[in-house]
């Protein structure tokens, strides 16, 4: 009875174990804790590496909010902005996927972006909504263990991990190289510039350059850069030449390259090109390029070296040899114990350029140099030509100078002689022409010459010049008939009849026997004879000079002709006003008081006559007025008329109407100009001359 | 009044009768029986996994709760800023606007329900373990009320839902529901579902063990 039972007992306690009993919904809080932990696990494990990067500003970068791009994805988001130490800087904590932060290298460039406006156009623009971001770029490398990073103030112009090669350009100004500028190859972008910054010795600028993949192979040592900006004016004997690269360098500046001649060997990094200011000096760079192993020589110029520039050539037999570096001046004291100032040119010289090979050292140029100079090559300046006032240095060969050597100078630099040039003389001379050519009174001679042709033109519109001729010719023909006239002709055989008369009455007083007194009367009347002859041969001689006068005025030149006519008349009037020619008899005297009233009629009367002319023709334009003011009566009553017909006929019209009103005003319009033209035609009756005078 | 019925005069319960309902179709079976003979349902007069369902799943609960609180709600995007909103920052940010009243509501539906459900079903799985029968009525009012309100707590979730779906205007604005969403809903379907777990006759059987 008693032994089922205990077995029984610890059967049940064994099945109740809470193990056996256990329901299969404990799977699912034991899941939800799996994948819980799961998840907690997986997202700290993702959780990307902190890194820190250092801005001077951090202007809109919000923890949690502001993200980290790179190639515009994003690797992760800033978590916290602090400062750095002494409050310098700003310090932004971002965490970055862990796999993307092994590949960050320590120069890995991170900056903000922000929206930006510039001549190269707008970027950035999407960050004025969604706030700024940072971006990164960089060249991948792995197993990266830089967790600092310095972040840049700008958006770099040449990002890390571009396919491309960097070039340095040096200028001596940079002003229109802005960063980022592009920078061409025939015309097509190809790279940008970076930021311009100035030589360690502060005597140039340079500017970075990069030139994207593709186009960096067309750079070689032939290679040769040049600025585009803004546009360039040339005027020379080839006329006037502008150059204007495009709008958007015009805007922004930029730089362009090409290959100046074929063959240039590949890049070695430590090149550095010249930047040049047009294309044109580019390309001619070719044939001055220094090389690198150019002779530095110095000259001591005695005479001012104005318009001697660093840069300027230096010419052998009219090759470009060299350059000149630098000009400037030195304190010497001489012997004597004066301290002379001394201009110290320095130039360069490329031994390629001489002839001599490229490999040549400085040795062996000044070898050479010292042998020309023994034969006499001298350092000359000389202008560039002769419409600038820029100067080269020649180096010429003179071997007529006395014997010089090269020297050494205080700085170990050679001395190369000189000699002075003629170049002062040149100039006096140029300058003279130009002087006196500037000092030529055009001006002065255009103006007499325009006034004397306005006075030509004066003298010859004159209607007294035009009636000159004519009234000259009937003065002519009067005076020809005058003398041709019998009377006139009479005279001298009236003459001697008189003499005769006068003999008789001698011979009556002889005969009477008053021999003395007759003879004294007769010797006055023989006077009176000599003269009368004196004055006929005087007659003669007027009428050729009239002729004379005839002759010039049908040539009809003007000027001349009045100045001798009235010349002319003045001698005629000396000689009709001698007393001779009042002791003609009466008859010739008359004559001659017509020719003066005629000589004076010829002086008034063309005016005169074109006077009489012009108030006949003004009396004739009155008459006709004045017989048109007769009829404007009869218009005016007329017109008159007509208004009131027309009054009448639109009172038959509505009498308010807009129209009635319109056309009621413009006949009272008409009634007004008629009142005043008839006003005026009274006037014009009662005054003619109002009409002339314009009163 | 259910008190004063219980301590004077206990009803006869169907266990004591030796009788046991089917759950599936309620066909009143004799004790012994296994199985229903209507429907082939497993026959039990007490449901003996119950407090352990109970636990599973508020525990379960428990573990989906942490990540809806600590994970964002809300994601939104405004003219390309995002911004994450979890449930008590969503709650503070809306005080801190002066929505006095719309706070108390999410901080009602989203903090003090849910806590409130782990910590009465805790409270009542504890006790009936325990076998404590006091206060069964005010115990079996508040499985009950559990039961009612744990539905509510789904408003959250359909708040998520309908913005989400309403706001997508590209860049502009959009909402998007953030893990907690999902968590949050697990956890209130889990607390559901431990409420339903629970027997409330266990209330009735320490009760009576107490009176008995």
């Amino acid at each position: 009875m008693t032994l089922p039972d205990p077995p029984q007992m610890q059967i049940d306690a064994v099945k109740r174990s809470p193990f056996r009993n256990l329901s299969a919904v404990w799977l699912v809080p034991l899941l939800a804790v799996i994948v819980s932990i799961g998840v907690a696990w997986k997202s700290y494990s993702d959780r990307g590496t902190l890194v820190s990067i250092t801005f001077s500003v951090a202007a809109g970068v919000v923890p949690g909010e502001t993200t980290v791009k790179f190639r515009d994805v994003v690797i992760g988001s800033v978590e916290n902005v602090h400062f750095g130490p002494g409050l310098q800087t700003v310090i932004v904590d971002a965490r970055i996927d862990k796999e993307v932060a092994k590949t960050l290298p320590a120069d890995s460039q991170f900056w903000i972006v922000r929206p930006e406006v510039s001549t190269r156009g707008i970027s950035g623009l999407s960050t004025v909504l969604s706030g700024v971001y940072i971006e990164g770029a960089w060249e991948p490398v792995t197993g990266s263990k830089v967790r600092a990073f310095q972040g840049l103030d700008a958006t770099p112009v040449v990002r890390p991990g571009h396919e491309g090669r960097r070039i340095t350009l040096r200028s001596t100004d940079a002003s229109l190289l802005p960063e980022g500028a592009p920078v061409f190859f025939r015309g097509v972008e190809v790279g940008r510039l970076d930021v311009a910054r100035v030589s360690p010795g502060g005597d140039s600028a340079i500017v970075e350059a990069f030139i994207n993949a593709p186009y960096d192979q067309y750079i070689t040592t032939a290679t040769r850069f040049w600025d585009t900006s803004g546009f360039t004016v040339k005027l020379g004997p080839s006329g006037l030449d502008l150059n204007v690269a495009s709008l958007g360098s015009l805007l922004s500046g930029g730089v362009a390259f090409d290959n100046a001649f074929t063959g240039g060997q590949p890049l070695t990094d430590a090149t550095v090109f010249n930047l040049f200011v047009d294309e044109a000096s580019a390309r001619q760079s070719i044939f001055t390029q220094i090389g690198e192993n150019a002779v530095k020589v110095v000259i001591n110029f005695s005479g001012s070296v104005n318009g001697l520039n660093a840069g300027a050539p230096v010419d052998y037999r009219g090759l470009r040899v060299g350059q000149v570096t630098g000009i400037n001046a030195y304190i010497e004291t001489s012997p004597l114990g004066a301290r002379i100032v001394r201009l110290r040119t320095a130039i360069e010289i490329d031994p390629q350029a001489l002839g001599l090979d490229g490999d040549t050292g400085g040795g062996e140029v000044m070898a050479f140099l010292r042998d020309a100079v023994a034969n006499g090559l001298r350092a000359r300046l000389t202008t560039t030509s002769i419409f600038s006032a820029a100067l080269k240095i020649e180096l010429v060969e003179l071997p007529d100078e006395a014997p010089e050597q090269i020297v050494m100078g205080p700085d170990d630099l050679p001395i190369l002689p000189n000699v002075a040039s003629d170049l002062p003389n040149f100039t006096a001379t140029a300058e003279g022409v130009l002087e006196r050519i500037n000092a030529l009174p055009i001006e002065e001679v255009m103006q007499q010459a325009i006034s004397l042709m306005a006075s030509i033109e004066a003298v010859a519109a004159s209607e007294g010049t035009r009636a000159a001729p004519d009234a000259l010719v009937a003065l002519l023909e009067d005076t020809r008939a005058l003398l041709n006239k019998e009377d006139t002709q009479a005279l001298p055989t009236e003459l001697r009849l008189a003499v005769a008369d006068l003999r008789k009455v001698v011979a009556d007083l002889q005969e009477r026997g008053a021999v003395d007194n007759l003879a004294s009367v007769l010797e006055s009347a023989d006077k009176i004879a000599a003269d009368l002859a004196t004055a006929a041969q005087d007659f003669p001689q007027l009428v050729a000079d009239l002729r004379d006068l005839a002759a010039k005025a049908k040539a009809l030149k003007a000027e001349e002709l009045i100045d001798q006519t009235t010349k002319l008349l003045a001698s005629a009037d000396a000689v009709l006003g001698t007393d001779a020619a009042r002791a003609l008899p009466q008859d010739l005297s008359a004559a001659l008081a017509e020719i003066q009233g005629a000589l004076k009629d010829l002086r008034e009367g063309g005016a005169v006559q074109n006077a009489n002319a012009a108030l006949a023709s003004a009396k004739d334009a009155a008459e006709s007025v004045a017989s048109a003011a007769d009829d404007l009566p009869k218009l005016t009553a007329e017109l008159d008329g007509l208004v009131q017909k027309a009054s009448g006929l639109i009172a038959t019209y509505s009498t308010k109407s807009a129209f009635n009103g319109e056309v009621l005003d413009l006949l009272r319009d008409l009634q007004t100009a008629t009142k005043a033209v008839t006003q005026l035609a009274r006037t014009i009756e009662r005054n003619p001359n109002s009409l002339l005078i314009g009163r | 009044m259910a008190d004063a019925g219980t301590a004077q005069n206990p009803p006869l319960t169907a266990r004591q009768a030796g009788l046991v309902a089917c759950h599936r179709c309620g066909r009143v079976h004799a004790r012994t029986d296994d199985t229903c003979v209507r429907c082939g349902a497993r026959l039990s007069s007490r449901d003996d996994t119950s407090l352990q369902r109970v636990w599973a799943w508020l525990f379960a609960g428990l573990v989906a709760y942490v990540p809806a609180n600590l994970y964002p709600m809300l994601e939104t995007t405004t003219l390309g800023r995002t911004a994450d909103n979890t449930l008590m920052g969503g709650v503070i940010e809306l005080f801190i606007h002066g929505s006095y009243g719309i706070a108390a509501i999410v901080f009602i539906a989203s903090i003090m329900i849910p806590v409130g459900k782990f910590v009465a079903i805790a409270y009542l799985a504890m006790v009936v373990a325990r076998g404590d029968g006091r206060l069964a009525h005010a115990r079996h009012r508040t499985y009950e009320v559990v039961e009612f309100i744990g539905r509510w707590s789904m408003i959250d979730v359909f708040v998520v839902a309908i913005l989400s779906s309403l706001i997508q205007l590209g860049s502009a604005a959009s909402v998007k529901p953030g893990i907690a969403a999902l968590s949050f809903a697990l956890s209130v379907a889990f607390t559901m579902l431990s409420a339903m777990s629970f027997d409330s006759r266990l209330i009735w059987d320490a009760d009576k063990d107490a009176v008995a």
